[in-house]
């Protein structure tokens, strides 16, 4: 062989050594991500009575343990919070299939979503660049089964398609997670410490509000004619079907996000109603718990409670439940 | 030659600049091996930073 040419074609085969090492190591190092975390734990929590589901305003909201004490559950049979940060219901529907499979009876008699803002209307639209973090389990939990609740481009679905039989790829947000906090350790130095918690920094979550009033109404409109969106629904079909209760928690927000938004007519009487009703025909509860926390100290950020609000939530929660379904 | 002029003639020599390598100099560019670790490198640097243009608000390790 031309000796360039055999240079050539040796190097592209090392190329590809490192890159199986490359992809191994992304392996190894995101066997403790936050949803394969909850995966194991699910596998564990098998006499769960209670699931909780939801983003991160579920993720820090609900306490387990506040929640327990307060429904009369025990330590085995306690509440299991499978609440994702950056997650969608597509996800959450997974987590939901995920802990039914891994249980034959008793099967969770309770099944809490919380949500805010417009989450149960607003349609899924990904391109692959958005499936990082939580969002990575769409690679690999049920992957052809989670397709069909959310719209991908042409393109995106056949790199969809290529990216999830590689591990580089499918957990590729675990190495840029670490490069993204090194970043940020960087541009702190010499600067005031900025106020974050264990889901971010607290000024990131005021940009997944709503800017002003006028355009939360308007949008209050708008969604107040969307159905809800094919994994909303399937969440309350499938834990009905399991034998559980479902309740959707419109969760807790500071008193600023309440009284510009949540206090409007759009949303109280229209958009509330609208989603009351659309849940109330699946046969789910709707539990209006946006102003349980009228003190501001409650919450960490625009849209996260404290450790000490998600107590004092999952208590006055639990006890609500329990009056109006006490646990079996 | 001061260490400064010798990693530039290395560096030069690495990038096409200069067809000799300096004194002492261990690597050979025809050697398979320091492409494959050269592109590896690149590709590996790519990989690593190319996530930076994603909106990272949620890092809830």
């Amino acid at each position: 062989m031309h000796p360039p040419k055999r240079i050539f074609i040796l190097a592209l085969a090392g190329i590809l050594l490192l890159l199986i090492a490359l992809d191994r190591a992304v392996a190894r190092s995101a066997q403790n991500t936050v949803s394969r975390a909850l995966m194991a734990r699910t596998r564990v929590s098998t006499d769960a009575k209670a699931v909780a589901l939801g983003n991160s305003v579920i993720g820090v909201g609900f306490n387990e343990s506040s929640f327990d004490a307060a429904m009369g559950l025990g330590k085995q049979d306690g509440a299991i919070n499978l609440g994702m940060g950056g997650s969608s219901a597509v996800e959450q529907l997974l987590m939901l299939r995920y802990a039914l499979q891994q249980r034959a009876r008793p099967r969770p008699s309770l099944v809490v979503f919380g949500f805010f803002d417009f989450q149960l209307t607003h349609p899924l639209e990904y391109a692959t660049r958005d499936l990082i973090g939580n969002r990575a389990m769409l690679y690999y939990l049920e992957p052809e089964y989670a397709r069909a609740f959310y719209h991908l481009s042409l393109h995106d679905r056949a790199e969809f398609e290529i990216m999830r039989h590689f591990e580089m790829f499918v957990d590729r947000g675990t190495v840029w997670e670490r490069v993204e906090l090194f970043r940020r350790a960087l541009a702190q130095q010499g600067m005031p410490p900025e106020k974050a918690n264990s889901m971010g920094r607290a000024v990131d979550f005021a940009m997944l509000e709503y800017p002003s009033a006028p355009e939360f109404i308007a949008e209050c409109g708008r969604a107040s004619r969307n159905p809800l969106i094919p994994s909303v629904r399937e969440i309350a079909l499938q834990a009905e079907a399991a034998g559980a209760k479902v309740y959707f928690v419109e969760m807790p927000m500071p008193p600023d996000h309440v009284r510009m938004f949540y206090d409007q007519p759009e949303w109280a009487a229209g958009y509330r109603a609208h989603l009351q009703q659309m849940l109330g025909d699946l046969g789910a509860k709707y539990i209006d718990a946006s102003h349980w926390m009228p003190d501001q100290g409650a919450f960490a950020d625009p849209l996260h409670l404290t450790y000490e609000g998600a107590q004092e939530f999952s208590r006055r929660l639990g006890e609500y439940l329990r009056n109006i379904a006490p646990p079996q | 030659m001061t260490t400064f002029d010798w990693i530039k003639h290395a560096f030069d020599y690495v990038g096409g600049a200069q067809d000799e390598p300096p004194p002492g100099f261990p690597i050979q560019l025809g050697h398979w091996w320091f492409w494959a670790v050269w592109w590896g490198a690149m590709a590996l640097a790519i990989y690593v930073f190319s996530g930076q243009s994603s909106k990272f608000i949620y890092i809830d390790f």
